[in-house]
Parts: structure tokens; C-alpha cells; sequence
């Protein structure tokens, strides 16, 4: 019985290591391969300057002060100027469940590392543009 | 061995730069290869957690909680939040109730499948690190769909849940459980008749159940000893769904040592677990009802909380994790926050349970134990 209890047991992993085998690795070549991120990604933000009331709810709603907001800073009637500090921010997705003009999202861009620790501060310039598609960068294949 | 070494002592620090001890520290003295003493040493993991929630809003909070054990991040923020609930008396929607407790259990599997993996790498079995943390990953989408994070998840909320269900999140749940049961059973009968592991976990780390009531364990190392001990089933909160469906609290009773657990039974009954946190998804399923995911008043009401102490408790995965809250009149912040995790007597147990047993097993002890630097350092 020994014999066919081992036999049974080797033909139980050759069927897993097969099965291994045949599919698609779960690793990705990363910066040139990625993968598609789901709707609901919680990558960097895009502000709407136009719908901003400056209402401040988004920098109260901030667990790490990563927000700060300059309202003499005006485009439109209402608006203000936003300033991110991606050094603290948890992406936590408070200030965009707080936001209810619809003026703060999150994006799907979540490689932001920088070299420089000042290059994560981002002004008001950058966090109104996406100077890139989150989908199209370096090249990228995606599966 | 010469009796020269035996009348020698050698002290070791364990940690923390050792693989296996990330963030934390055992002192051991050894005589020849046996561990004559054990010293745990807490601290390495420290963040000032209960500092820090006293700076944050009662919807904020749960993010520091969460933090603290991302491996459970659903279970881990849920006693700050049941605490918020009972202090300021927000009364949860039915369809959230059960959303909650179907990824609270979602997360329970996804944490014991990375235990999984650890342990047996830890024992030496380095395939079976990584076929786990593969069906991880399925369960990990899932949460990602859902929340937009895969680890930290920042999902329940004072009043509720923040993230609904979509077809496509609870397609990815559907095809990680269905992968997880396909997979787990022949993983498991492969690991648990290997005779490597048996050797390595039989008769290791043995305590009576008196002895882990003494130590104040919780968790599936009590329930490996035979004593149905489970919140889930003891304690049913009324703002989760465990009393909707029928289901048995797993226990591992030995044959060979009755009321004893050693390391082996441990993970007997993790598996266990996983099976039972299966069987409750499949079960709440088909029951999410339809509504609101959220009590619309909850953000008003959760702006300022009256006076009042509450006690928010979840039967978590590596035992009984609780906070306890208190509020002063029209508090934006609370005054005070006591977390007490599952872990920190589980780990201070190692004190007693490691003397006598080799060098090499002291790692199958701490790992059959689960413990987590965050929930004992805070």
C-alpha cells in the first residue's frame, strides 16, 4: 500500500508542478512590463482647479497634514492654490472621499519615486497636470 | 558534547537583524545546544500608536489601527471603529454588516496563508514559502479592487463601510476562494505528512490548555488546545454578520496529548480556520442584501462624540485584539486609547516555553505562535 500511497502522493505534485509550468509567470519585468490597476487605485492625486471652492475640507480631512492650501493663490472665482507633500502622504483616500465638488481624485500613476526629496513636493502646477499617461510610459507592455 | 561545554554558558541575541526576527529580539543562553533561558525583548517595532491616535479624528484612527498589523488590516482597524460605533451610537446599514464580516474573513485567510509560507520557510521548506503567498496574491487583487490598496485597506468607517461591491470585486473574490479551496487541500496533506515537517513540529513548543489560559493566549493557539474559545461566536456583535449564518468555532483536540497543543497541532489548526473563514464567505455571500453601504448621519455624528469610555474587541487572527476608547465632552480627538493586542502574550509565553527545547526550535516555537511585532510594541 506504502508503494501506492507514495506513487498517488508524486503524481498529486507532478500535476501541480505541471500546471506551474504551463502558466504565465506571476512576476512582472517591472519597469518594462506592468499590469492594469483596478478603477479604484489610490495612486497620485489630479486636482480640478476649476470646481475648487477652496472649502478646505480636503486639508481637514488629512490624517498627515500632506495638504496645504494657499487661497490668495486665485485662477478662477472660487479656486486656490494646492500644495502636496507626497513625503507624508499615506494614500489613504480621505481627502478625495472628503472633496465634494469633485475637484480632488486619485490617479493610477502610483510610480512616483523621485531622486530628490524636494521633487516630492508637489506645486500647484503639478498636482493640477498628469505629465504623463498612467498606461503609456517608458514603453510599457502591459498584460 | 565534553562536560566543559556543559558547565559553559553562551548568550545569543536572536534578532533584530536576523531574517526571521523582523523587529524584534530574543536574548537566549545556551548550554551545548539547548536554550537554558529566554529573554524577549519588545520595543525594536515601537511607533507610539496610542500617542498618535490621540491627534487623530474618530475617522482617522482607523488608519493607525490598520497599520498596526497590515497582514489583517480589515480585522486590525475594526475594535477602534466598533468603539467610535458604541460611543456615539451609529447604528450600521445591514448591507455593510455583512460586506464587513465577508473581508474580515477574506483577510483572516490572507494572513494565515502568509503565516503559511513563513513558517515552513522558517522550517527549512522553502517550497512551500512561496505556493501560498501565489494564492495570496489572488486574495490581494481582490482587496485591491475593492479599496484601491492592496495592503492598506482603510475600509471600514465609523457608520459603515467606504468601498461597495462591484461584479468585478467579488468575481476576483470568487476566483481567489475558488483557487484557495482547489489548491489548499492537496498543499496542506503535502506539507502535513511530510516527515521533515512532522519531526520538526511534533512535541515542540507544548503547553496545557491551563497553562496558555495562565499565559492569556488567544486565539488558535488556545483553540489547538480543545477549548472553543471564539468571540466570533462567543460575543456576536451585533454590527457584523456572524449570527446570520450557522457555522462551528474550529477546535483541535489531539489524540496522542489531550488538552495539550504543540506546534503541529498549531498549524492543524490554522488550517482549520482557513476552511471555517471559507465555509462563513460562501455562506454570507448569497445574503449581502441591498442599501446603503454607509448611515448617512454617521459623518456628522462622528465629528464630536459625547463623554463616554467604550470597548471595541474582534476576534482577530492571531488571537483577541481590543482598544479601549475614551472621549471628553464634544471630542474631536479621544483622550485616551489602550490597544491591547493578541500578540504581546504570545510572545512574552516564549519566556517559558523555550527553556529545554534546541536552538533550531526555537523558531518553530515563536513561529507556531504567530506573533506580530506591531500588536505587541503598538
Amino acid at each position: 500500500m506504502g508503494f501506492f500511497r507514495n506513487l498517488g502522493d508524486i503524481f498529486q505534485i507532478l500535476r501541480h508542478v505541471f500546471r506551474q509550468v504551463m502558466s504565465r509567470p506571476f512576476t512582472y519585468f517591472y519597469p518594462f512590463e506592468d499590469r492594469e490597476y483596478p478603477e479604484r487605485t489610490r495612486g497620485r492625486h489630479i486636482h480640478v482647479r476649476e470646481k475648487c471652492t477652496a472649502c478646505m475640507q480636503c486639508v481637514r480631512a488629512c490624517p498627515n497634514v500632506a495638504i496645504s492650501i494657499d487661497k490668495s493663490d486665485k485662477h478662477y472665482e472660487k479656486d486656490a492654490a494646492l500644495f502636496f507633500d507626497y513625503t507624508r502622504c499615506i494614500f489613504c483616500g480621505m481627502c478625495t472621499q472628503a472633496c465634494r465638488f469633485d475637484a480632488l481624485f486619485h490617479t493610477k500613476v502610483v510610480d512616483i519615486s523621485e531622486g530628490e526629496r524636494e521633487d516630492l513636493l508637489y506645486g500647484p502646477d503639478k498636482i493640477e497636470t498628469l505629465d504623463r499617461d498612467p498606461l503609456e510610459w517608458r514603453g510599457r507592455r502591459f498584460r | 558534547m565534553s562536560p566543559d561545554i556543559l558547565d559553559e554558558t553562551t548568550e545569543i541575541w536572536f534578532g533584530p537583524q536576523h531574517v526571521s526576527a523582523h523587529g524584534w529580539a530574543a536574548k537566549l543562553t545556551l548550554v551545548g545546544d539547548f536554550v537554558v533561558e529566554c529573554d524577549p525583548n519588545a520595543g525594536y517595532f515601537h511607533r507610539s500608536a496610542e500617542k498618535c491616535l490621540e491627534f487623530r479624528n474618530f475617522r482617522q484612527g482607523a488608519l493607525i489601527m490598520e497599520r498596526l498589523c497590515m497582514l489583517e488590516a480589515f480585522l486590525a482597524e475594526y475594535p477602534y471603529v466598533q468603539a467610535v460605533e458604541k460611543i456615539a451610537g451609529l447604528e450600521v446599514p445591514e448591507r455593510a454588516k455583512v460586506m464587513r464580516t465577508i473581508m474580515m474573513e477574506a483577510s483572516r485567510i490572507h494572513s494565515l496563508q502568509f503565516w503559511w509560507g513563513q513558517f515552513s520557510a522558517e522550517l527549512g521548506l522553502f517550497a512551500m514559502l512561496l505556493w501560498p503567498w501565489v494564492d495570496r496574491e489572488f486574495f490581494l487583487d481582490a482587496f485591491e479592487e475593492l479599496s484601491g490598496s492592496r495592503h492598506a485597506v482603510s475600509y471600514s468607517t465609523p457608520g459603515g463601510v467606504k468601498y461597495d461591491f462591484n461584479d468585478k470585486v467579488l468575481e476576483k473574490l470568487d476566483i481567489a476562494i475558488a483557487r484557495f479551496e482547489d489548491r489548499m487541500p492537496v498543499m496542506r496533506d503535502m506539507l502535513m505528512g511530510s516527515p521533515t515537517f512532522r519531526a520538526r513540529t511534533e512535541g515542540i513548543g507544548q503547553y496545557t490548555l491551563k497553562q496558555g489560559l495562565k499565559f492569556g493566549l488567544s486565539g488558535p493557539p488556545i483553540k489547538a488546545c480543545g477549548l472553543p474559545m471564539d468571540l466570533r461566536k462567543d460575543a456576536p456583535d451585533p454590527n457584523l454578520a456572524y449570527d446570520m449564518i450557522d457555522w462551528e468555532v474550529p477546535v483541535t483536540e489531539s489524540e496522542e496529548h489531550p488538552g495539550e497543543s504543540d506546534a503541529y497541532d498549531r498549524m492543524v489548526q490554522r488550517f482549520r480556520e482557513m476552511e471555517t473563514s471559507v465555509e462563513i464567505i460562501r455562506k454570507l455571500l448569497p445574503l449581502v442584501p441591498e442599501g446603503p453601504i454607509v448611515d448617512p448621519k454617521a459623518r456628522g455624528k462622528s465629528n464630536r462624540l459625547p463623554e463616554g469610555e467604550a470597548y471595541g474587541r474582534v476576534e482577530g487572527t492571531r488571537g483577541i485584539s481590543t482598544l479601549w476608547l475614551k472621549t471628553t465632552e464634544k471630542a474631536q480627538t479621544p483622550y485616551r486609547a489602550k490597544i491591547r493586542g493578541p500578540c504581546f502574550n504570545s510572545y512574552y509565553s516564549l519566556k517559558h516555553l523555550v527553556p529545554g527545547a534546541k536552538f533550531a526550535d526555537f523558531i518553530v516555537v515563536f513561529g507556531s505562535l504567530d506573533p506580530y511585532p506591531g500588536w505587541w510594541d503598538r
